[in-house]
């Protein structure tokens, strides 16, 4: 029964721009662009919570790999010329390096500190990102970044595409040994430690994983879009990820799709000025965390699966 | 050039004082509730608006616009205890900073809903007045700035060493368990402690807004580098806090000018995380106590 769900949902999402085509033909252009969204936000979440939700470290860094991966694809495609894949697995590698020489000093902090460093790197990050004119145009942007496929049906299924490889890798890292390690190191650090599990291995290897992945997607986001800027790198991007993470469920698979799905449907649902759906997600967070201890409380405790 | 050095030092000391009187309610609140307040910038900001609105709106003197942005500070310290931090005090610390992370987003926004993007100018007398000492020259507000830091800290130090509202925080920073169990009311100390620590920011934003201008996303980054004094300083520990804050301001002063301007608001966090690399603990750290 759970299969053929699954089957379902898999098909639904497949056949997602033949549905709105026959659903709404009229609006199927902006209908796929949300779903493209919807995509890339949903992956990148997964990339966030592998961090927050299975080892429960409270990371505010993930901006920080995102822009690198997009502007080294963005600059890889216009200034060296390279072809889509390559750039992308330039900034899914170099992401990955950036998140192991961060995680080196930032995983001897602890708790608060940690979240502090980490969003300390984030900005710092972003000034670099702002003031280094000469490789990232700073606040100019990149544009004209090219587009590897031109349609916008195509360019749904490479998003669901990257979505599917980020979704096998974050099953295969939660499940199985690693991922009943990175939960014991989640769940209790000192227990894990006695048995033998060293917890700033399994922290790292999420860390860098994480990072990694948000570099790709940003390679994707910036290839999509056309255009990088520094602002797409600030803060207001980890309280959207903390808000689709804790909105759906931290450390959940399921939890984080839903949560993906409401993000990004719930602003073309409400059409509101950017500013006011700021205040509504923070409201919303606010009420969450406070609400509904089952999301957090799973993050500190640990449940049973 | 020694005038040019002296100047940007007294840019330093204002700008310490500044992150100081944010940094030591910070460390007030971590100290005492254990809690990380990522709104303590929002405090700020809106005490600046509340200043704006007595001086420029109004038309009070300086001095009384001061004294409403201070009192409206305060009244908003008990609101946010009453609202959000009374639910999560005795929560996990995963939810105190998504929570307060939370309530700065919508501080933010909702000041750029009422207020407009367009920053606010409060030119003051003592800020359009120089004072030039054969070469040197300086702006009387920050002189001012610095007076008025002093004599905050001073009574921020006799209020926390001699007054029973300050030995009750003291002693919850030091156990919050042992002081709920003699009968101590831990939700009121807390909401002293942030009505105090709102206070600060209002003072400190009554203070500088004349040297700089208003506007509504100038919270986020002073968290940030309130933290930075905070973590380097020692965790919670206030005086450690204070200190931090002039070393941070002085060498983001210097370095603006003679390294680079544009990475000025880098070298909080170069500091942070080398002093943290170097010990953890913070500069001052130990482990309990405010």
């Amino acid at each position: 029964m759970r299969v053929l769900v699954r089957v379902a949902v898999a098909g639904v999402a497949v056949a997602a721009p033949w549905i709105v085509a026959a659903i709404a033909p009229g609006q199927q252009r902006y209908i796929v662009h949300v779903l493209i969204f919807t995509a890339l936000f949903a992956a990148l979440a997964l990339s966030y919570d592998l961090i927050v939700g299975h080892v429960g470290a409270l990371s505010l860094a993930h901006p920080a790999f995102f822009g690198v991966g997009a502007y080294t694809a963005a600059i890889a495609s216009t200034r060296g010329g390279w072809p889509f894949l390559a750039d992308v697995a330039g900034a899914v590698a170099l992401a990955g390096l950036v998140a192991a020489l961060a995680g080196i000093p930032l995983f001897r902090l602890t708790e608060h500190a940690f979240a502090v460093g980490t969003l300390g790197f984030a900005l710092v990050a972003w000034i670099v990102a702002t003031n280094w004119v000469d490789v990232t145009r700073g606040p100019l942007c990149i544009t004209g970044i090219p587009k590897p496929v031109t349609t916008l049906p195509a360019w749904y299924w490479l998003a669901l595409t990257a979505l599917g490889l980020v979704l096998l890798l974050y099953r295969g890292m939660t499940t199985f040994r690693l991922g009943r390690a990175m939960h014991a190191v989640r769940d209790n650090e000192p227990l894990a430690a006695a048995a033998g599990i060293d917890p700033l291995r399994y922290r790292m290897l999420a860390f860098v994983v994480g990072g990694a992945l948000a570099g790709g997607v940003g390679a994707l986001y910036a290839h999509y879009l056309s255009v990088f800027c520094p602002e797409e790198m600030t803060v207001a991007l980890t309280v959207n990820m903390l808000v689709i993470v804790f909105l759906g469920g931290v450390g959940t698979l399921r939890g984080v799709l839903v949560g993906a799905v409401l993000f990004t449907a719930l602003p073309e649902i409400l059409r509101l000025a950017p500013t006011w759906r700021l205040v509504i997600y923070g409201l919303l967070l606010l009420v969450i965390v406070i609400r509904s201890p089952e999301g957090l409380s799973g993050l500190v405790r640990g449940r049973a699966r | 050039m020694l005038a040019d050095v002296l100047e940007q030092l007294v840019h330093g000391l204002t700008l310490g004082s500044m992150y100081a009187m944010v940094a030591a309610g910070l460390a007030l609140m971590l100290g005492v509730a254990r809690l990380i307040n990522f709104a303590h910038g929002e405090f700020f900001m809106l005490g600046a608006y509340a200043f704006w609105y007595g001086y420029r709106e109004l038309g009070l003197p300086y001095p009384l616009a001061g004294v409403l942005a201070v009192a409206l500070m305060v009244v908003w310290g008990v609101v946010y205890q009453r609202t959000v931090i009374r639910a999560i005090l005795p929560r996990s610390w995963h939810v105190q900073l998504i929570a307060t992370l939370a309530t700065s987003i919508v501080l933010t926004n909702l000041a750029i809903i009422v207020f407009g993007t367009q920053p606010k100018e409060v030119p003051t007398a003592l800020s359009s007045t120089i004072l030039d000492v054969g070469g040197f020259r300086l702006v009387w507000q920050r002189l001012l700035v610095l007076a008025g830091a002093l004599a905050i800290f001073w009574g921020l130090h006799r209020f926390v060493s001699r007054t029973r509202a300050g030995r009750a925080m003291r002693a919850m920073s030091q156990n919050r368990e042992a002081c709920a169990v003699v009968g101590v009311d831990v939700q009121h100390v807390a909401m002293i402690t942030f009505a105090l620590s709102a206070a600060l920011a209002a003072a400190a934003a009554t203070l500088v807004s004349p040297l700089f201008n208003i506007f509504p996303d100038m919270g986020t980054g002073l968290t940030l580098k309130a933290f930075a004094a905070v973590v380097t300083g020692g965790f919670g520990y206030v005086n450690g806090a204070i200190a931090a804050s002039f070393l941070i301001g002085i060498t983001e002063a210097l370095a603006g000018s003679y390294l680079s301007y544009a990475y000025k608001d880098a070298f909080a966090f170069i500091i942070m995380i080398g002093v943290l690399l170097w010990r953890p603990q913070g500069l001052f750290g130990r482990r309990l106590g405010i």
